[in-house]
């Protein structure tokens, strides 16, 4: 029987016997939102280029509806949709040429490239050059390339770099959007309220190693109002911790420090809302 | 989207000054089939060409490496073999649309003027340049597998421009120098397919009737370039030769993906 969603089992990376990422178990349902989180370096990117195949583990399997990227390459990577960290777009073409580009090459039609860029809110500006686009519109692009396939797991790194509050927020919805339509979403983060909003379950990693991982819920229990700002600066505290720590049953609840700055002894907690 | 690329537009100005200037040469000349400013005309096209053709095609293929845009592209469903056979091509469309815009343009003014190219050397060089091309074409693309960054590609692409444009006949008189007599005419045979330009430039020259500036040494290659299977075996052995220096390209390109 065919295991839907992705399976990692002890998947690790070394490049040049230095391990990279250290030997993990990962399994994303159908429908579900994981968010890696955790420093510059930590190894974040390394696993999802393992997972859409750009890099091969050094050991281990991955596995997506039952395909190998190995053996099934063209099955495996047809059901992937990747916004990369670091891309450069083609000089002199715009939004919506790159967007028909991607999308004849997923064979998807030409009709749904402008539905994809009025998701995104590109739409008014869909024959600007992409070059001239900001940091936050290019990633908006890069992120209708991702889904407009309607892949069956979309792989975001850095999904909200460059982008304002208010496309963060609709970043959340649309993450919300895929969720609906079954689709399985992993991106990596360093706002943890986005991740806190879009994502069902979260990964910290440090030095290539899963140290805390567990659902929304779990790091809200554990950390209080704090939730996954709690788990980051518990990990910033200490750098070198080596055990992995899974948060199925909800630890004893901390409580929740009042207002203002790590030097001082106090935490502060930003409240998310618009101000209009 | 080789048309977008500001430096397509670079070697277009350069290409349609290069073939203004080989008119100026042509208007010279009365004579036809091949004199020594048709010589001059392909030895100067033979300079130009295969270095403009392997910079622009293998910077199109290191800039995908360096942009990230190939990372993505290999999240995609497309084979190596395709992605550079797209590569190929479009490079192709490109490139012969510059030679055949500055041909046509100093064939236009030629024309007004009334001193310039006729038609049939037109097609002759348009021929003989497309051929440049899409041989050397097949180098480029090696050369963007090979390379990581267009730095890489740039030294690599000056190198083996040098080593089979400029330097080749002094090397090649120096190798033979130690080559035993009757070794001579094989292993001129030899190299003459191992070199691209040497080979489409032999074909060309043969077909225009100037075989005879070759020497003895190359009195079969003329002979077999003059007969019927000429044509077939010239397109014959520049299709092995793309074939092959493809083939090596999307193996190099490919391991690289396996072992990332």
């Amino acid at each position: 029987m065919i295991e839907l969603g992705l399976h990692i089992k002890q998947a690790e990376k070394k490049i040049d016997n230095k391990q990279i990422v250290h030997p993990f178990d990962l399994h994303i349902e159908p429908g579900e939102v994981i968010a890696l989180c955790g420093g510059n370096g930590a190894g974040k990117s390394t696993i999802l280029r393992m997972i859409v195949g750009i890099l091969q583990p050094s050991a281990g399997t991955i596995e997506l509806n039952g395909l190998n990227w190995k053996e099934q390459r063209v099955e495996y990577l047809e059901q992937i949709g990747y916004m990369p960290d670091h891309f450069q777009f083609a000089a002199g073409l715009t939004a919506r040429e790159t967007l028909s580009f991607y999308a004849a090459l997923r064979g998807v039609p030409k009709a749904k490239v402008d539905d994809a860029l009025r998701s995104v809110g590109l739409y008014e500006t869909k024959d600007k050059r992409v070059t001239q686009f900001s940091k936050g519109m290019q990633q908006r692009l890069l992120f209708a390339q991702a889904i407009i396939a309607h892949p069956s797991l979309v792989v975001l790194d850095e999904p909200t770099n460059g982008l304002d509050p208010y496309w963060m927020d609709a970043f959340v919805e649309l993450v919300k959007g895929l969720k609906a339509a079954g689709q399985s979403v992993i991106f990596t983060t360093h706002q943890l309220q986005v991740a806190d909003a879009a994502s069902d379950r979260a990964i910290f990693l440090m030095n290539g190693q899963i140290v805390q991982s567990g659902t929304i819920e779990d790091f809200r229990a554990r950390y209080g109002a704090l939730g996954l700002h709690g788990a980051f600066s518990e990990l910033s505290a200490s750098p070198d911790r080596p055990a992995t720590a899974h948060m199925h049953a909800p630890a004893p609840e901390k409580p929740i420090p009042s207002s203002a700055d790590k030097q001082q002894g106090k935490v502060s907690v930003k409240i998310k809302g618009r101000r209009d | 989207m080789g048309f977008r690329n500001p430096w397509s537009y670079s070697f277009l100005a350069l290409f349609t000054l290069f073939t203004l200037a080989l008119m100026v040469i042509q208007s010279r000349s009365y004579l036809e089939g091949y004199t020594y400013s048709t010589g001059t005309m392909l030895t100067l096209v033979l300079y130009l060409l295969p270095l403009m053709t392997i910079l622009l095609s293998s910077f199109s293929l290191t800039a995908e490496k360096e942009e990230g845009s190939w990372q993505l592209l290999s999240t995609y469903a497309l084979t190596t073999s395709s992605f550079l056979l797209g590569k190929y091509f479009g490079q192709a469309l490109v490139l012969i649309a510059i030679v055949c815009f500055g041909y046509g343009l100093s064939g236009v003014i030629g024309a007004l003027l009334g001193a310039g190219f006729s038609f049939a050397t037109l097609l002759f060089l348009l021929s003989f340049s497309i051929c440049i091309i899409l041989m050397f074409l097949g180098i480029a693309m090696l050369i963007g597998a090979l390379s990581q960054n267009r730095w890489q590609a740039l030294t690599w692409g000056v190198s083996v421009w040098f080593f089979l444009i400029l330097a080749w006949p002094t090397l090649l008189i120096s190798v033979l120098s130690f080559v035993p007599y009757t070794w001579i005419k094989p292993v001129l045979q030899v190299a003459t397919i191992l070199n691209p330009a040497e080979l489409v430039r032999l074909f060309s020259v043969i077909t225009l009737g100037g075989g005879s500036i070759f020497g003895p040494e190359y009195y079969k290659w003329v002979n077999w370039f003059d007969s019927p299977f000429g044509v077939v075996g010239f397109i014959t052995l520049c299709f092995i030769w793309i074939s092959l220096t493809l083939l090596i390209a999307a193996f190099v390109w490919e391991r690289g993906r396996k072992h990332d």
